[in-house]
């Protein structure tokens, strides 16, 4: 199967469960649309699983910052956390955050839209994800 | 099933879908299914030498045909199932009393032991062929006595794999992805070229975790602790116990003892 | 002066071609190769290496025996060697050329090749292969090039290049020094763990080395009517039978240490190799074979009136090079993975991709050398 294939199937089923998903939670709340924060689902659904305490509502440096040099900043993390163990990232105001690239997919985590096209546009190709698994491609 | 688990399912089963770059998705998903680490566990940088992770593995308790730390440590490495294959991957896998020990006494051993299955893994050896042999620095000694690897520095040389003398270490021959079963989201895969191996769950002790392989016997025949410290359970184990290393005669000083 | 490389006879140019149309083929096997991963070569988790680095280490002998022309020559001022000191030190930069491609095709990540110099590790012998390797290549290129262009104009070389040469003899030794000492340092593979590994390398490198270099000499002579005489050819199968000597002698102890001590780790390769172990010998014939080829070889190059004898030399010639070729090139890698850690015996079949990569490298090599000696012998035969 090509890949141009297998994208294609993958965007039918998963626009096949956002219907259904969209379907589901209609169908809960008998129609209505303004009670999501009421419904047990959803409010499990926007707690951190693992409960860790880190400000993930808050970026790690500025946007401009991020855009410029977010790849010196995951080398740099990649080096310190895996070959020296220093872990924990300090920004100028003093927030707490992992040196890890779940940090970023923590909030980031639509990376068709927060790295693919961008880097589509900028006519990069990083191999993040030949390993690293991105929370939109982990198959069924 | 907790709710959690459900919509990691129903997260998992969603999974390529956003690509359809629907924005409403999105935001229905907010939070995506990651571990994460309680960085108050850990301090800036660690002191290196202080702290030697080391396993004891008691034979003995092992069942021959159980398969559970394998299984389990597999899965949450997303090590590829080329089993069978010259392209095999494992990071721990059992093998032989005879093949895994060649060089300690067999002559009149019981049938029994020469016979019965041990787990073997990576040494994590105090002195690494490995490390030595390799051109990048790619794998490499860590403050806490974990022979690590860096996938990202990695040439794919097979250096270490010629120098390591336990045959703990695999190459990816190919694109190990669509081997892997069941893709693990907490853990990256590999890509071609790269060689892998045991990590001693690196990723879980920075959380406070035992090792996966430790944690998931039901024997409870895996002893796992700092080998630095003359207080710890491992360290009574070994004080208590006539325990092996493999090729021990070699000078790389295994972090990994077995009671035969 | 390289613009000589570009005129020939039709004879040049189907060779030429023929080269092209084998690295050809070495290309689309390698792009196969890059695409699908290692896995298309018949190494894997046991046998880790294979023919790439078999080829490797019996090539950097070859590169290393250019000293077997250099140092008579230079150090000790062996007039007869004057015309052939050149082809010496080409035959030098091809091989050396191989070496490296034999290495890149044998990596996973080649893109990330760089990585040996960004991360210096000077604890890893691969960083001083890498290092030496380069340094042998470029060593013999200059001086080379400077001695031949200096006699296009008929004028004495630069004084630099004076040193140069110097510092390649002893440059040579330590190209092949190393390369044994990344086998001769890994534990627990007990064919490489052993001190003479290094002085057996040089000695099989200086015997195939020379023998390669009177071939050479002779199909100059065929197809460049450039002749570099029997006395320098008699010369080099003088070395060579020397160093073929020591190669058997080193063997000879290997045999010894391992067998008389009965030190089970020790034999097991060479059971495994020689007489087959557990029942398995697949090259038991080739090993034999090569011992035997080896033996007569150097018997009839020890022997003066057989040498003397153009068919004896030249078969005796290629019986010293295909000895040592299966010797380095297949027996001691696949003998060295063998038995494996885990005392099984695995057998190892290069696969086609495989074999396609390694003749186009080898094309490579003999491309540039056909060029680099067109080039040298036009020069040499314009002045005469």
């Amino acid at each position: 199967m090509n890949k141009f294939s297998q994208i294609l199937g993958a965007v039918a089923a998963g626009l096949a469960v956002f219907i259904a998903a969209w379907f589901f939670i209609h169908a809960g709340h008998g129609g209505s649309t303004s009670a999501h924060a009421e419904d047990p689902a959803v409010a499990a659904a926007t707690v951190q699983p693992g409960g860790a305490p880190i400000d993930s509502s808050k970026c790690i440096l500025p946007v401009e910052q991020m855009r410029s040099s977010h790849m010196q900043v995951l080398d740099k993390w990649r080096h310190d956390s895996v070959r020296d163990g220093n872990r924990v990232y300090v920004n100028p105001e003093g927030a707490h955050f992992e040196k890890s690239l779940n940090t970023c997919l923590g909030c980031h985590n639509n990376n068709p839209m927060f790295c693919f096209m961008c880097h589509q546009y900028a006519d990069v190709k990083p191999t993040c994800w030949d390993c690293h698994l991105s929370p939109m491609e982990v198959p069924q | 099933m907790t709710m959690n688990q459900q919509r990691r399912e129903f997260l998992k089963k969603a999974g390529l879908g956003a690509l359809a770059g629907l924005g409403a998705a999105a935001g229905l998903f907010p939070a995506f299914a990651l571990e994460k680490t309680d960085p108050s566990s850990f301090t800036q940088k660690p002191t290196p030498g202080k702290v030697r992770w080391g396993m004891l593995i008691d034979t003995r308790k092992c069942k021959q045909n159980c398969t559970e730390c394998i299984v389990r440590c597999h899965h949450d490495h997303n090590v590829p199932d080329l089993s069978g294959t010259k392209n095999e991957v494992k990071w721990i896998w059992k093998s032989g009393y005879e093949e895994a020990f060649p060089t300690a006494s067999q002559q009149f051993q019981t049938d029994e032991v020469k016979h019965r299955k041990v787990l073997t893994l990576c040494n994590h050896c105090a002195e690494a062929p490995c490390t030595r042999a390799c051109p990048t620095e790619a794998t490499f000694k860590r403050w806490d006595g974990i022979v690590s690897m860096d996938y990202h520095r990695c040439i794919g040389c097979r250096f270490c794999m010629a120098a390591c003398p336990y045959g703990s270490r695999s190459f990816n021959w190919e694109d190990p992805r669509p081997h892997v079963r069941e893709l693990t989201a907490a853990y990256p895969t590999r890509m071609r070229g790269v060689v892998e191996k045991c990590n001693f769950c690196s990723e879980r002790l920075v959380k406070g975790d035992l090792p996966a392989c430790v944690d998931s016997c039901p024997e409870k025949a895996l002893i796992f602790g700092d080998l630095n410290d003359p207080n710890s359970e491992i360290r009574r184990m070994l004080a208590a116990n006539q325990t092996m290393q493999r090729k021990p005669e070699l000078g790389t000083l295994p972090s990994l003892f077995y009671i035969i | 002066m390289i613009e000589k490389a570009l005129k020939g006879g039709r004879g040049y140019w189907t060779w030429v071609a023929i080269l092209l149309a084998v690295i050809g083929l070495g290309v689309t096997a390698y792009a196969r190769q890059m695409t699908l991963g290692l896995g298309v070569t018949g190494m894997g988790r046991d046998i880790s290496w294979g023919v790439y680095i078999a080829q490797f280490t019996f090539l950097v002998g070859v590169a290393a025996s250019a000293v077997m022309l250099v140092l008579p020559y230079y150090l000790h001022n062996q007039k007869a060697f004057s015309k052939i000191v050149i082809v010496g030190e080409f035959l030098a930069v091809s091989a050396a050329l191989m070496c490296m491609l034999f290495i890149l095709a044998d990596m996973g990540r080649p893109d990330r090749v760089l990585n040996v110099l960004l991360h210096p590790s000077p604890h890893s012998m691969v960083f001083w292969d890498v290092l030496v390797l380069n340094g042998y290549l470029f060593l013999n290129l200059i001086s080379g090039w400077a001695v031949l262009g200096a006699e296009r104009k008929g004028v004495a070389p630069a004084p630099w290049v004076k040193w140069l040469i110097y510092l390649s003899i002893p440059w040579a030794f330590s190209i092949h020094t190393v390369t044994a000492f990344l086998f001769a340092g890994l534990p627990g593979r007990h064919l490489w763990l052993t001190a003479v590994l290094a002085p057996r390398f040089l000695a099989s490198a200086f015997a195939a080395g020379t023998a390669i270099l009177i071939l050479l000499t002779f199909i100059l002579k065929r197809v460049a009517k450039f002749d570099a005489g029997d006395e320098a050819r008699t010369k080099l199968a003088v070395l060579g039978a020397y160093a073929g000597v020591a190669n058997l002698f080193f063997l000879g102890t290997e045999f010894f240490t391992a067998f008389y001590s009965n030190v089970p780790a020790h034999m097991h390769s060479l059971q495994y190799l020689y007489f087959g172990l557990d029942g398995q010998g697949p090259l038991v014939p080739y090993m034999w074979f090569s011992l035997i080829a080896g033996i007569i070889s150097v018997g009839i190059l020890l022997s003066p009136p057989l040498r003397r004898k153009t068919g004896m030399l030249i078969a005796a010639c290629i019986g010293l090079v295909v000895s040592i070729w299966i010797d380095k090139g297949v027996g001691l890698v696949i003998g060295g993975f063998n038995p494996t850690p885990f005392e099984a015996i695995v057998d190892y079949i290069p696969t086609f991709t495989e074999i396609s990569v390694t003749l186009g490298i080898w094309a490579i090599g003999l491309l540039v050398l056909t060029m680099l000696l067109k080039v040298a012998i036009t020069v040499k035969t314009q002045e005469t």
